[in-house]
């Protein structure tokens, strides 16, 4: 049995520039796999890394020549629901190669919506329905087998003859401490890059789910919906264990500034406490960003100064929007006044903040979104990523996003192209003010100088806004005129 | 009818401010954009703010042993001669403008450096100093200097035309001030220069082009314009070190 962990021909986020970034899926699984089931053979092949084409790609798996290939992502940041054509599409070149070869799928937008999915794309053999990191070494480890019983692989959903079907639900994995770490070793770790200049660049995934459960995010995605609000069962990896990764990752790899892409680093302060000791124990030197939420930054704001020391650089929190009533529809639970107050905080301890904010909720008209530009330059982060609305099947806001969904081609649902209209704005209206709201930021006196020159950001701050900067007027082809990045 | 011959000198709002003499430094850099100053003020040791009124501010501290002040004004031609008169009457000997300009050759691209030797006079501020065929000139060593410093293929030397109508800079205009050899437009060097000459004071214009007129590119928002703007303050300073003042 030989599994393939692939990584198609993939751009990226428009304002990432040429990001190439591991898949930490991939890297889970596999190791899941060679641990579970040492007796099956793991290959990776990541064309993004190794700048294939479609036709290098093809000729790698005919060498390789693999029983099951695996194609699928934890993170959003790979670009959204975008991923999807470039998935089928690469599925259906190989099939076209070799009908024998089976082919799965599966974590975000897939998790949430594996049966839909897979009756409109007979590409696929398999998607998986929640969670990965089970189901797919076991799934591997029945086609290993001389009869596959496939329905008893929990969390799937597969052909059976011409008809798709589920199997049962697969319970959450509960102590994340349980997992090996990722296997890094696998992947062309020397090939990944961050924002187009910061080598040694390693994402990270070290958590699952979010308490919160924002009713807008795609997190959601993740999760097969007959859980129990799966997406809100939050669980971590230790401190003690993060650690482990990053040393792992700095002293055999080199990594020099690793982006935690959990989507709630900070929820825990003992895990923030615990994270800081244990770095500044081992001496570690690797630059960290982590994602979290402005009450926590605040509530561990005593300990920003040691974070700095202990080698945070650079944080994100959301804003989404600034008027009570939206952020009360949307569940964010936060104040627009803890979001300026973490800037503050972050910026007084050197690190850079992100803060990602939205457009496109279905009240939205001219006035709301200009008023929620306006609070955001005044709050001035250093980065701010702009989403726009992108009502994923399986996120709580969907339905009533639904009826003024008008872009259905999803090589557009990418955060950065409009594909939903507002009560009061047409597609093309949304994409206009996101495409200027985004050069506003980015072209502001002094904001500009802080975030390219001062001292007062770390080198790899500066390279990711950098990259924002460069952006703007790619971003705004792809927010106005359709053009497609990732 | 008016008894006194100018309402308000550069001397009445200096003293209005309670000027000292030797509160201003013998160098003087002076840029319309307030993020130049901030990032001279990154350089500067000590800066003290020395004179603020009409939204203009006028800072001094040291750099390598010299005393230089550093001031926003000279977004446009009116502001340019107000602040440069108000230096030059607070005993700045060389003054430095860091600006910005429109190429006028296609081989000017965004993010390069033009150094003006000489200001062709479209504003309308100087004609209240200076007479019709009045030529501002930058000082000759100042730009022997400069060239040393900003040297390479991305730095050209020549003619400025300064205008004050942004949006009038049609074909026919600029087309003749070609021919008059103009190889950039700002809307400040001529009346900075004419003020430094008729002070007699040392004066260079360095510019980073921001547009080109000729190929109609516009980089205005342009990360080259913006690295090219931060190195000019780098290398700015470094002709400060240059020079004997």
């Amino acid at each position: 049995m030989k599994v393939l962990f692939l990584q198609p021909p993939l751009g990226g986020w428009v304002t990432w520039g040429r990001h190439i970034a591991i898949n930490v899926n991939h890297a889970q699984l596999a190791a899941n796999l060679r641990e579970w089931y040492p007796e099956i053979e793991i290959k990776v092949l990541d064309c993004r890394a190794l700048d294939m084409d479609e036709r290098k790609m093809i000729d790698a798996i005919n060498e390789i020549n693999p029983d099951l290939i695996y194609m699928g992502d934890a993170l959003q940041t790979t670009g959204v629901a975008a991923i999807a054509p470039r998935y089928k599409r690469a599925a259906s070149l190989i099939k076209q190669q070799n009908k024998d070869v089976k082919i799965c799928v599966g974590g975000f937008y897939y998790g949430a919506n594996a049966p839909q999915i897979l009756k409109e794309t007979k590409e696929f053999d398999f998607i998986i329905y929640g969670e990965t990191e089970v189901t797919l070494p076991e799934l591997a480890k029945e086609l290993s087998k001389k009869d596959p019983d496939i329905p008893s692989v929990k969390g799937l959903s597969y052909w059976d003859r011409g008809e798709v079907k589920v199997t049962a639900y697969r319970p959450l994995f509960k102590n994340l401490d349980d997992l090996p770490l990722p296997a890094y070793d696998l992947f062309p770790m020397e090939k990944y890059i961050g924002f187009g200049r910061i080598r040694n660049y390693v994402e990270t995934y070290h958590s699952r789910g979010c308490p919160n459960g924002c009713r807008f995010c795609v997190g959601w995605t993740n999760y097969d919906p007959r859980g129990n609000s799966d997406w809100t069962h939050y669980r971590i990896r230790s401190a003690k264990r993060v650690v482990d990764e990053l040393e792992l990752l700095e002293r055999k790899f080199g990594a020099k500034f690793v982006v935690m892409m959990d989507e709630d680093f900070n929820v825990y302060r003992p895990r923030i406490e615990g994270l800081i000791e244990e770095a500044l124990k081992r001496g570690l030197n690797v630059k960290y960003f982590f994602m979290g939420r402005a009450p926590y930054f605040l509530r561990d704001k005593d300990l920003l100064k040691e974070l700095r020391k202990a080698g945070l650089i650079q944080c994100l929190f959301g804003l989404e929007a600034v008027d009570e009533e939206t952020l009360k529809k949307i569940k964010k639970r936060i104040t627009v006044d803890e979001v300026e107050e973490t800037v503050i905080r972050c910026r007084e301890n050197k690190i850079g903040t992100v803060i990602t904010w939205m457009v496109g909720f279905p009240d939205d008209d001219e006035r709301a979104i200009k008023d929620r530009f306006e609070r955001l330059d005044q709050i001035d982060p250093d980065i701010a990523a702009l989403q726009m609305m992108t009502p994923l099947p399986g996120i709580p806001m969907t339905p009533e996003v639904e009826p003024y969904i008008e872009e259905r081609d999803l090589s557009k649902w990418d955060f950065q192209h409009p594909v939903v209209r507002t009560k009061y704005l047409t597609r093309e209206d949304l994409g206009r003010l996101a495409a200027w709201a985004n050069r506003e930021f980015y072209s502001k006196p002094g904001r500009i100088q802080r975030i390219l020159y001062s001292k007062n950001i770390h080198l790899f701050c500066r390279l990711a806004a950098r990259s924002y900067v460069e952006t703007v007027d790619a971003h705004a082809r792809a927010a106005t005129k359709g053009e497609v990045f990732v | 009818m008016m008894k006194r011959d100018v309402h308000i000198t550069a001397r009445d709002l200096l003293n209005a401010m309670q000027f000292r003499e030797g509160d201003l430094g013998r160098i003087g850099i002076l840029s319309g954009q307030p993020q130049r100053i901030e990032m001279c003020l990154e350089i500067l040791g000590n800066p003290i703010k020395n004179f603020s009124a009409f939204g203009y501010t006028l800072w001094t501290g040291e750099y390598k042993g010299k005393r230089i002040t550093v001031g926003n004004g000279g977004m446009y031609a009116p502001d340019a001669a107000l602040v440069t008169e108000i230096v030059c009457e607070g005993g700045v000997d060389v003054l430095i403008r860091l600006g910005s300009c429109g190429a006028l050759r296609t081989y000017i691209d965004i993010d390069y450096v033009v150094i003006a030797e000489a200001a062709l006079r479209g504003d309308g501020v100087t004609n209240y100093y200076v007479n019709d065929g009045f030529v501002p000139r930058a000082e000759r060593e100042l730009i022997e200097a400069s060239s040393s410093i900003f040297d390479g293929k991305n730095v050209h030397y020549g003619t400025v035309w300064t205008t004050d109508a942004l949006l009038r800079e049609t074909k026919e205009i600029i087309n003749r001030v070609i021919k008059e050899g103009a190889i950039g437009v700002d809307m400040v060097t001529s009346p900075f220069l004419t003020i430094a000459n008729l002070y007699k004071r040392r004066a260079l214009a360095i510019l980073v082009v921001s547009d080109n007129l000729i190929t109609g590119e516009m980089g205005f928002f342009d990360i080259r314009f913006f690295d090219a703007e931060r190195e000019m303050v780098d290398k700015a300073f470094k002709l400060i070190e240059a020079i004997d003042a």
